[in-house]
């Protein structure tokens, strides 16, 4: 066991892990943040996905002592409580949730892709999703709420995907 | 107001984007163990030794225990084949053998891993094995299996043959005797996994003589009854509460860890959690069976088909859970699109083999019954030289035409105006014209069906003049609760939707429900909720007519107001209305329940037919056009159009999600998902990495005209909407493929492998 200090959705805190602890598990068991979602533990869904130092990864096979000295944000992290983040609005306007499962996974990659990126195409926003899968939607509204959020900030100053602080 | 037919977002969409909802999987309880399965390695076997002692020799473990252990009974959703832990022999791997329960999980999968199992292995038997040979029986005890209905429910049934239906009208063999031409085909389809995201878990907590599992289930009072059965005690005995589920698609109408959990609470007296790995749960889950389907037609000299025959073999797996109902579906299938000048015979056979157990998934056997039906279909009209589309419109089913089963399909021309809306939007000529090399188009059409299972719900006015309703229906993810209902109950009370709760089922406190399966909980469990909200507002209005001094006939609720129609001025607030019924005539709220009208049928159709007739029937044409990679053997879809009937749509966005999705099922049926039984009879893909499901890259968006034909007894007209675009998907692709290869395509699915060896046998024919 070790002590790891790191930060999660802007809150400093440090965990005890050994090291074949994966961040999901220390997010889910330890720190009680439920909202990540496990569906393989092989790095294939995308469930699990939330963002270190701004950038997404599966945290299923992302061992907790790496995350040591960095930013996590989950799901949780997105928006103010009672607060919708744009593109979890454009999710709940346009269809983008049925069992909503791999939702947080879907918002928190999607997150990322238009913070790095606010105005995508498509097939940017196809590959961006290619480690994610979703059994439910067929995709087409998840895609379509990631290109409206897109449209929006392209025709405001407000950055898309903003973080509420 | 209008709330049916709008697209409102869906009521449980905030906390699924927030990360706020809580899964199966998520829940726990105070004082909770965790449990880990000791799974059968093999797929067949006997059960040698079985030596628990160092597991249970391990700091932490609380309990193990196997068959040894288990109550006397047996279980099953249609025939009682089923115990707890395998008995003696194994029969598929994955089967449970023993369970081992920890303070932690790492602990209980350390036990597992700690005893030692030894097996008698014994050669598996295979679907083509069991059909095609003297097989081993799999089930020596078959004759003592007792239907879950009794004695009287039986069905035949015989050694590895778990089911048979047989159809077997006469004049078959004559016409094929005096045919000109008999155009054979024989289609094989492999399993394909559900998949949900969310894998099967399962709290369960005992006390006072009873068992509470929380879950997320599709069938909450399915799985009480299995519950039940294998732990021998009475229905009532078990309550089983709804957890948000995280996908199902059938693969959760029946119980799988929940069993097992509850009778380990009971002997730990602790909460005891349970779940899956993703490998436990593809190895588990009651997968789309796979199978073989041979379909010859008999043509004369003026290309006439003279009669059919068909038979289909299905793999059961090791137990029967659903699939014996299921074997009479080719009946339905195959006689319901296209008309045949003579009779046609439908032999349906289900297998016991040494796989798991095969069950329900969203649109079950249609898929790829209709994907046989329709190649077949294409390739007598090529024979003939007629075109593919002419061929079918000429043969079409109309308004009166009778099913295999003597089911009068009274609007089956809804079929022909299907064709009309699909020449209108993609003109056949027009598309052919247009394709390019490598490219190929695909029709497929045909009938399904809406579940008509009984289902119940209350609706109850609160007195700030907000709804509840109460169901044991579930919501498993296709928005039939959360848009549907809670529109259909928002729309027929006057109130905002954003106004109107659907609780989570619970078995000790709402009313039965046959699951969400079949497309039924908006058909059924609106229905039930429909009326109950009819008897509520008369309620509202007998207590508003003494408060407004009106007539209750002149009462309206607009915008959560009662109020006399003419004069708005006069009006209350319906939070006044419930308050004052409190002190008057009670509470307003009204319970009511709903199942399908039975559907006359020939009782002589044939023997062993176990379903009968198709309820609330829908009409469906689909149209395919890919473009075959001759490089790579990928498939791409370059455009899909879905013309589907729907009744009445009641939320238009999440009716649009619901085909999308079916169809993205379907495109994965057809090129990509493939759960291979291997030689040992053990799966071959046990992962995500190897399953390969349908990524947003592979779908194309899906083009969709609704029809709208009101069903007399549907709320608000509303037919079954989630299920049947996938049954169609799988056929229209597969004939794309086949056109644009110029060959027939045999097997689901059609993998890029696949189309390059297709591909290579052409040239080397060149
Ligand atoms: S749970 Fe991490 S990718 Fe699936
Ligand atoms: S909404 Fe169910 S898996 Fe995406």
């Amino acid at each position: 066991m070790m002590s790891v200090s790191l930060n999660i959705n802007g809150r400093d805190r440090s965990v005890n892990v050994d090291g074949a602890d994966t961040l999901l598990d220390v997010l889910r068991e330890q720190v009680g943040l439920l909202g990540t979602k496990e569906g393989c533990v092989e790095g294939e869904c995308g469930a699990c996905t939330v963002l270190i130092d701004g950038a997404p990864v599966d945290s299923c096979i992302y061992a907790a002592a790496a995350a040591g000295g960095r930013q996590v944000t989950t799901i949780e992290g997105l928006a103010r409580p009672g607060d919708y983040s744009p593109i979890q609005q454009a999710f709940i306007d346009g269809g983008g949730v049925q069992c909503g499962f791999c939702t947080p996974g879907f918002i928190v990659t999607l997150t990322a892709l238009l913070r790095r990126n606010p105005d995508p195409s498509r097939d940017e926003i196809n590959n961006a999703l290619s480690g994610n899968i979703c059994r439910c939607t067929g995709y087409s509204q998840i895609i379509e709420a990631a290109l409206l959020v897109a449209a929006a900030a392209t025709s405001t100053p407000t950055p898309a995907g903003a973080v509420a602080q | 107001m209008t709330m049916v037919g709008d697209s409102i977002a869906r009521s449980d969409a905030g906390a699924k984007v927030q990360g706020g909802a809580m899964y199966g999987v998520d829940h726990r309880e105070v004082g909770m163990l965790h449990g880990a399965i000791l799974r059968s390695p093999v797929a067949a076997g006997r059960i040698v030794s079985l030596d628990t002692s160092a597991a249970e020799a391990l700091a932490g473990v609380y309990l193990v225990c196997s068959a040894a252990d288990q109550p006397e009974t047996m279980a099953g959703w249609v025939l009682k084949d089923q115990r707890l832990f395998a008995t003696g022999n194994v029969r598929f791997e994955g089967e449970p053998i023993a369970l081992v329960v920890a303070e932690d999980r790492a602990t209980a999968l350390a036990g597992v891993a700690a005893i030692a199992l030894v097996i008698d292995e014994l050669p598996g038997v295979d679907l083509e094995t069991a059909c095609s040979s003297e097989a081993r029986v799999i089930h020596p005890d078959w004759q003592s299996y007792v239907p879950a209905g009794g004695e009287a429910a039986d069905y035949p049934r015989r050694g590895n043959v778990a089911a048979e239906m047989r159809a077997e009208p006469a004049g078959v063999d004559e016409a094929f005797a005096r045919a000109a031409q008999v155009i054979e085909d024989r289609f094989t389809t492999n399993r394909q996994y559900q998949a949900y995201l969310e894998p099967k878990a399962a709290v369960a907590t005992y006390a006072d003589g009873r068992y509470t599992i929380h879950t997320s289930v599709q069938h909450p009072y399915n799985v009480r009854e299995r519950v039940a059965q294998l732990l021998g005690v009475r229905v009532s005995a078990v309550r089983v509460v709804g957890k948000t589920i995280g996908g199902g698609f059938g693969g959760k109408l029946d119980a799988s860890v929940e069993p097992i959990a509850a009778f380990a609470a009971k002997l730990t007296g602790r909460p005891v959690k349970i779940r899956n790995t993703r490998t436990e749960d593809i190895l588990t889950c009651p997968s789309r069976e796979n199978a073989i389907v041979t379909m010859r037609t008999a043509l004369d000299a003026d290309g006439v088909m003279i009669a059919r025959d068909v038979t289909v073999e299905m793999d059961n797996g090791a137990f029967s859970a659903e699939m014996p109902w299921l074997a009479s579906l080719p009946l339905h299938i195959l006689g319901a699109i296209y008309e045949l000048a003579g009779p046609t015979r439908v032999i349906s056979r289900l297998w016991y083999t040494n796989t798991a157990p095969t069950g329900a998934f969203r649109g079950v056997g249609g898929t790829y019954l209709y994907m046989a039906l329709e190649q077949h279909t294409d390739h007598i009209a090529n024979t003939l030289l007629v075109d593919r589309l002419q061929f079918r419109r000429a043969h079409l089913i109309h308004d009166g035409s009778a099913s295999l089963s003597g089911q009068v399909l009274g609007d089956a021309g809804i079929l022909a105006e299907g064709y009309d809306e699909l020449e209108r939007v993609a003109p056949w000529q027009q598309v052919l014209a247009d394709l390019k090399p490598w490219q190929g188009v695909g029709i497929a059409s045909g009938v399904w069906m809406t579940n008509p299972m009984p289902g119940q719900a209350t609706v109850k006015m609160n007195e700030d003049g907000t709804v509840h309703v109460i169901t044991g229906a579930t919501e498993n993810g296709s928005g039939a609760l959360t848009m549907g209902v809670t529109q259909i109950v928002a729309h027929e009370l006057g109130v905002n939707a954003a106004n109107v709760y659907v609780t989570m089922p619970d078995t000790d406190v709402s009313g039965y429900d046959a699951g969400s399966q079949g497309s039924r909980t908006t058909h059924i469990v609106g229905r039930a909720a429909l009326d109950a909200a009819i008897e509520v507002k008369r309620q509202l209005f007998d207590v508003a007519a003494n408060l407004l001094e009106a007539d209750p006939a002149d009462l309206t609720i607009v915008d959560g107001r009662v109020s006399v129609v003419g004069s708005p001025a006069v009006s209350i607030d319906i939070a006044d209305v419930a308050n004052a019924a409190l002190w008057t005539v009670g509470a307003v709220a009204a319970t009511s329940s709903y199942t399908s009208p039975a559907i006359p049928f020939d009782a002589g159709c044939g023997s062993g037919v176990l379903f009968t007739t198709m309820s609330t029937p829908t009409y469906h044409v689909h149209m395919a056009v890919v473009e075959i990679d001759p490089v790579t053997g990928r498939v791409k879809i370059v455009r899909y159009v879905v013309i589907q009937e729907v009744g009445r749509a009641i939320n238009p966005v999440g009716v649009r999600g619901q085909i999308q999705g079916a169809v993205t099922q379907g495109i994965g049926l057809a090129l990509y998902e493939s759960l291979r039984i291997g030689a040992d009879c053990r799966y071959l893909e046990r992962s995500l990495e190897a399953y390969r499901l349908p990524l947003a890259l592979d779908i194309p968006e899906v083009e969709i005209v609704l029809m709208e034909h009101p069903d007399t007894n549907g709320p608000f007209g509303a037919k079954g909407v989630a299920e049947p675009a996938v049954v169609f998907a799988p056929a229209a692709i597969i004939n794309a493929v086949s056109h644009a290869l110029g060959r027939s395509i045999t097997a689901l699915p059609v993998t890029p492998e696949e189309v390059l060896s297709i591909i290579e046998e052409i040239e080397g024919e060149a």
